[in-house]
């Protein structure tokens, strides 16, 4: 028998870098804002395409075992909006701190926690990035703060993890992230004012992805220039679709903070293709053509795809078998986590507080008690 | 009806009848996300169901304001989990207005209606009860219907009612209960409870959805024991109708109490302590409590934290056999 080669792919016909020009951020109290090109490596490329569509199929499958009831409980997808935390997580440091809401599962991913725990969390079993007592809104690890029900509460919360990086004087930024329907709660301003007050090393990012729920942005907001909502914080929009946008953006604006400025406020303009949860079809409130047209205008992962294969970054091949090495991730992952058993009746009562020695929690009558270890 | 039409239908004899109702919460004017609010701003106009941005606090603040200044103000939290931002605005100047203003000033015309209690797959934030929290505060009023034919009544009492009332509507039972309802209005009177079978061996006790889980109880205690249970919907939580509790009681010697929320400091602890003062001398058994664990309510674990039948069917025999 004789070899035959079939096809061979030679890496030195790829480009190893190109520059791209990426939109202009609109300022507010700033004098400039982040450049207007990007350089972006062939291997750069290749990891942020990776990261986007495995977040992307991620949540389609999510959205897929929902559908079964495998999943159950409240599920708010991240797909349309993988540019944002794509774009962010790689223009911070690992040792940088992440805090967002509910729509949490792709900063999960990029924070480190592999599919499949982010699945089996999704499906409640003990393989779960929190041993499945989360669940969707509620994903954590380390330098990332969740995953928080409560509709802008977490900001606070990221205002003081930013106290905590300058006081530890380790020259760390936090990310707090929160939605354009968070932006009118009274808390997200009473952190504002702290922050700039102290000068604290917090980059406030909202999502703005047009709709709080099934509100649009001009029915729920006085002020729908997220990025000026911080008056005296300095601010920029960002075309949140473009990862090298976010990417730039975000650099500009943690440079800001470490340099000791004091916060800064970023809007990601976005989109989420999904509704808002698996409840909401999504059209309600906004028409098809809307959802296809942002899908075939400024979906991030075909603008990324296209960019490294006409400055030939990369080859339509080696992309489709990227595709193909993510489906495949994400069907194992999926597998894992239907077949992954649930926590054990115990862990009901565990980690309630911190406490030495055992306690017992009391059940729903004199007669049940449970060991709470923590 | 079901559950949340007969709400629709309350809230339609409530802007009818009351020219300065408004009803404000997030997302009302398309209907509500349980359509609670369905109809009623085309019928009623704009200015008077309308929506509000995302902001507990401001929703209730701006309520007590509209309630002051004369209006009925009926405001829509979303979910009960979520009104903890205006627990301040609720506790420290609704509750308190009529007192410390010397009855100069009151918000009696507010109502706040919040969804309420788990629901198979809420998890977290999405099934907490949180009537316990308020029930601490003198100067407000909470209630919690059963059922449809309940919630109309209850409701439209809570909003004619010149004090400041809280209404937890049981969201699992949005679409699962149906009754007939009347279109017209009519008034269910608040803080009484209501006896929905007489008994005379145990009494058991509950609200909102809890009263259909103890109802079963009470009929498997009858089959399988031969034990005859007296069950009453307590209806409105504070002020409670401590009489007929207490008569209860003092007829049948013990006493289970049954509700979703956390066992430690939840209401039953406050009944149980008030019978006990009342009855002490009529108890056969000390009084049994049938609660949620001491836990956040969970997310995979619900099936097992809900006091389900079976639990409270469980102390109910070891009160019978105490």
């Amino acid at each position: 028998a004789s070899r035959v080669m079939v096809a061979s792919r030679n890496y030195a016909d790829f480009a190893s870098e190109a520059t791209f020009e990426i939109k202009k951020c609109d300022l507010h109290r700033l004098e400039e804002g982040p450049s207007t090109t990007a350089v972006m490596t062939r291997e750069e490329g290749l990891h942020y395409y990776k990261t986007m569509q495995t977040i992307r199929r991620m949540e389609l499958k999510s959205d897929q075992l929902y559908k079964q009831k495998i999943i159950r409980g409240f599920c708010h997808l991240y797909d349309g909006q993988e540019a944002c935390c794509v774009g962010l997580e790689v223009a911070i440091k690992p040792t940088d701190h992440v805090i967002t809401a509910y729509r949490a599962h792709g900063f999960t991913y990029a924070r480190g926690v592999p599919v499949r725990e982010i699945l089996a969390e999704l499906t409640g079993r003990k393989g779960g990035c929190v041993k499945g007592k989360g669940g969707s809104m509620h994903m954590y690890t380390k330098n990332f703060y969740g995953g928080n029900g409560i509709v802008g509460a977490q900001v606070p919360l990221g205002a003081g993890i930013a106290l905590a990086c300058k006081y530890f004087g380790k020259n760390e930024v936090c990310l707090t992230l929160y939605g354009d329907g968070a932006a009118n709660q009274g808390q997200i301003f009473e952190t504002y004012n702290m922050a700039a007050l102290w000068k604290l090393p917090c980059v406030f990012i909202c999502e703005n992805n047009r709709y709080g729920m099934g509100t649009s942005v001009e029915r729920a907001a006085a002020s729908t220039d997220y990025y000026k909502r911080g008056d005296f914080i300095p601010g920029l929009r960002v075309d949140g679709m473009d990862v090298l946008c976010v990417r730039e953006a975000a650099k500009f604006a943690t440079e800001y903070c470490r340099a000791g400025k004091g916060p800064i406020l970023m809007e990601l303009q976005t989109y989420r293709y999904h509704g808002h949860s698996m409840s909401d079809p999504g059209i309600s409130y906004r028409t098809r053509e809307e959802i296809q047209e942002v899908r075939s205008k400024s979906d991030p992962i075909t603008l990324l795809k296209d960019r490294m294969v006409n400055t030939n970054l990369a080859s339509i091949e080696e992309l489709k078998e990227i595709d193909v090495a993510v489906r495949k991730e994400i069907e194992e992952a999926a597998q894992f986590a239907t077949t992954d058993p649930e926590p054990p009746l115990e862990e009901l009562g565990n980690h309630i507080y911190f406490n030495e020695p055992p306690f017992e929690v009391r059940g729903p009558n004199q007669w049940i008690k449970y060991k709470s270890v923590s | 009806m079901n559950l949340f039409q007969s709400i629709t239908s309350a809230l339609d004899n409530a802007l009818a009848k009351d020219p300065t109702a408004v009803v404000f919460g997030e997302d009302v004017a398309f209907g509500g996300v349980f359509r609670c609010t369905v109809g009623l701003r085309d019928k009623y106009g704009k200015d008077r169901v309308f929506n509000t941005p995302l902001c507990e606090q401001g929703i209730v603040g701006f309520g007590i304001g509209v309630a002051v200044a004369g209006a009925t103000a009926i405001a829509e939290i979303q979910f009960a989990d979520y009104i903890f931002p205006a627990f301040d605005q609720i506790v420290n100047e609704a509750a308190k207005y009529r007192y410390r203003s010397g009855d100069l000033f009151n918000c009696g015309n507010l109502t706040i209606r919040a969804p309420w209690g788990c629901v198979g797959h809420g998890a977290l934030y999405h099934s907490q009860s949180p009537e316990a929290f308020f029930a601490h505060c003198p100067g407000i009023k909470i209630v919690i219907p059963r059922s449809p034919l309940q919630a109309k009544g209850l409701l439209l009492s809570c909003i004619e009612d010149k004090n400041p009332c809280i209404f937890f509507e049981p969201k699992i039972l949005y679409r699962a209960a149906v009754e007939q309802v009347p279109v017209e209005p009519y008034n269910i009177p608040l803080s009484q409870a209501e006896v929905l079978q007489t008994g005379s061996d145990v009494t058991l006790v509950a609200w909102g959805t809890q009263v259909h889980v103890i109802k079963e109880v009470a009929a498997m205690a009858q089959e399988k024991l031969g034990v005859s249970c007296e069950v009453i919907d307590l209806r409105t939580i504070l002020p409670w109708d401590t009489e007929t509790v207490c008569k209860s009681v003092a007829k049948t010697g013990r006493l289970l109490i049954s509700h979703e929320a956390p066992l430690t400091g939840g209401f039953a602890s406050e009944i149980s302590s008030t019978v006990q003062e009342e009855c002490f001398l009529n108890l056969e058994a000390p009084i049994s409590r049938v609660c949620g664990y001491d836990t956040p309510f969970p997310h995979i674990f619900e099936p097992f934290y809900i006091p389900d039948k079976w639990k409270c069917y469980d102390a109910l025999r070891k009160m019978i056999n105490y």
